[in-house]
């Protein structure tokens, strides 16, 4: 449970809130590189942080990500031309850089010398693993990028998905890094029952998930503080002699990576606030060894796991709150658990179901919420720090993103991070 | 009794020998992931006296219920603030 002060500490990121400065010490993901595809492309809305922003690319292909509204009179800048290196608000024609710098103000008299005081909010962007990225921070620590594999694999290599969600980034986070829900909200009903015929079928299967999942229910959490963030490693038994191994990152300030199996594919997502009460929602998959396979990408086309469709301007996803996600009664009696298509919409069904920002001082923990409670504890202990002046050390040293997740079986005598210390470096 | 911080101590009831059992992990509890932990059993403890308290009204010993319910809260939060030592005192006072 958190107490009302902790809640609103870890969700609240608008401007001048302690959760807010926090994450302004980041590089976040801010939009698609493709969603400003070319130089002079039309403008784009963003909302980061609480904050309402312009994304455009000029003339020389720097993209510029500026405050929505116009200095002069607020007008949106939304309806702005994109023109010969600014853009230019169609009300009374004011231009600015990508830097913020007011480039014209043809409304005044020259001779005033107007437009060389004249500035619009303008924050840093990097374009890095096809996405552009925002630092809404002090400009005097601009920290480094993180170094992520998802992001530094050829373009062929992965896949790289948006979308909106409503709720808080938190409540996101949460289901990301919680491994118990899997056995459930993805379940399907013969999972779920432990059929026969289902005892059968993963018996054989080189799937060691479904396998030891079937075996172990009671799975046991161990959380390692890192420098990146957290290593959450869950254990069930496998064989006589060995445990089978899942280890889940958290990266600070909300990235996370999904164990997978060496040799395939790996997913991850990045929740990033765009308000108190929506989070967009990147999801990466990606091999760091070859281009995605036929099979990943019909994954990704299908929607079985963890990327969704979405309305292409809004990044909705097209199963939403106002069509119930489209579950299917039907399919929900005789085949899975929720009857709703794909794990990203499962899992964005229950987390919006909850409320915009849930109430955690009414919850309920057990010590299977052990990941929940390390990730709530050590953000809060990072903005903590941050209010008395310490800064956060992993925005500062990029290579300390250079982990993966993995899944492993290792005998019974060794320890998690000595067994699979290699396998969660990255090698690209 | 296995005394290990590292270890998740598994918290389905709110007998003595589960909450010394807690209160003894508490006392030798110093880095993050053993205050996760210690967290973790709190709120479970927490959690289940909650459910009790709710849905048995007519419970003989509500009263000793209720107060382990406070007591569990109080714990948690000196976790939280990193301070086990002081919890494990709170949480073994109710005994």
């Amino acid at each position: 449970m958190l107490s009302q002060e902790e809640n609103d500490l870890l969700t609240q990121t608008k401007p001048g809130t302690p959760g807010g400065e926090y994450f302004r010490r980041y590089w976040l993901p801010a939009l698609l590189a493709s969603e400003v595809p070319t130089p002079d492309c039309p403008p784009v809305r963003i909302k980061l942080l609480g904050e309402d922003l312009i994304a455009f690319r000029d003339t020389h292909g720097r993209v510029g990500l500026v405050d929505e509204f116009c200095p002069h009179r607020r007008a949106s800048l939304f309806w702005g031309r994109n023109e010969e290196c600014g853009l230019r608000c169609v009300y009374h024609g004011w231009k600015f850089d990508v830097t913020g710098a007011c480039v014209d103000l043809p409304n005044e008299p020259p001779e005033y010398g107007f437009e060389s005081k004249i500035r619009t909010v303008a924050y840093p962007t990097r374009e890095f693993g096809g996405l552009i990225w925002a630092y809404l921070g002090p400009p005097d620590r601009v920290p480094e990028l993180p170094k992520l594999e998802w992001a530094r694999v050829p373009a062929s290599h992965r896949y790289v998905s948006k979308r909106f969600q409503e709720t808080n980034y938190l409540q996101a986070i949460e289901g990301g890094i919680d491994s118990s829900h899997a056995n459930f909200l993805h379940a399907t009903v013969d999972a779920f029952r432990v059929t026969d015929s289902y005892i059968e079928k993963v018996k054989s299967s080189s799937n060691l998930r479904a396998k030891y999942h079937l075996l172990d229910k009671a799975p046991r959490f161990t959380v390692k503080k890192t420098d990146y963030g957290l290593v959450i490693a869950v254990r069930r038994n496998a064989e006589e002699d060995t445990y089978y191994w899942r280890m889940t990152q958290f990266l600070l300030p909300s990235h996370t990576m999904i164990p997978t199996q060496k040799g395939h594919s790996i997913h991850g997502h990045c929740w990033v606030p765009r308000d108190d009460e929506t989070c967009c929602v990147w999801t990466m998959s990606w091999n760091p060894e070859a281009p995605l396979s036929q099979a990943d990408r019909d994954t990704i086309e299908n929607e079985t796991f963890v990327h969704a469709r979405v309305e292409p301007v809004t990044f909705r996803p097209l199963r939403n709150k106002s069509n119930n996600y489209g579950i299917d009664r039907e399919l929900q009696r005789s085949a899975t658990m929720t009857g709703i298509h794909g794990f990203a919409a499962q899992d964005q069904a229950l987390q919006e179901s909850m409320g915009p920002v849930v109430d955690r001082t009414r919850e309920r923990l057990g010590t299977s919420d052990t990941a929940i409670i390390a990730a709530r504890r050590l953000l809060l202990q990072e903005i903590h720090a941050l209010q008395q002046g310490q800064e956060p050390q992993a925005a500062q040293h990029g290579d300390v993103y250079w982990v993966r997740s993995c899944s492993l079986l290792l005998n019974r005598e060794v320890e998690f991070d000595a067994g699979a210390r290699e396998l969660m470096k990255a090698e690209v | 009794m296995d005394l290990n911080p590292a270890h998740i101590v598994p918290v389905t009831d709110f007998s003595s020998e589960t909450l010394r059992n807690v209160i003894a992990h508490l006392e030798i509890s110093t880095d993050f992931d053993h205050l996760v932990y210690r967290e973790a059993e709190l709120d479970a403890i927490w959690s289940i006296t909650g459910f009790v308290l709710q849905n048995e009204p007519n419970l003989p010993k509500r009263g000793d219920i209720a107060e382990l319910h406070r007591v569990a809260h109080m714990a948690h939060d000196l976790v939280a603030d990193r301070r086990p030592a002081e919890a494990a005192a709170v949480l073994r006072s109710f005994l």
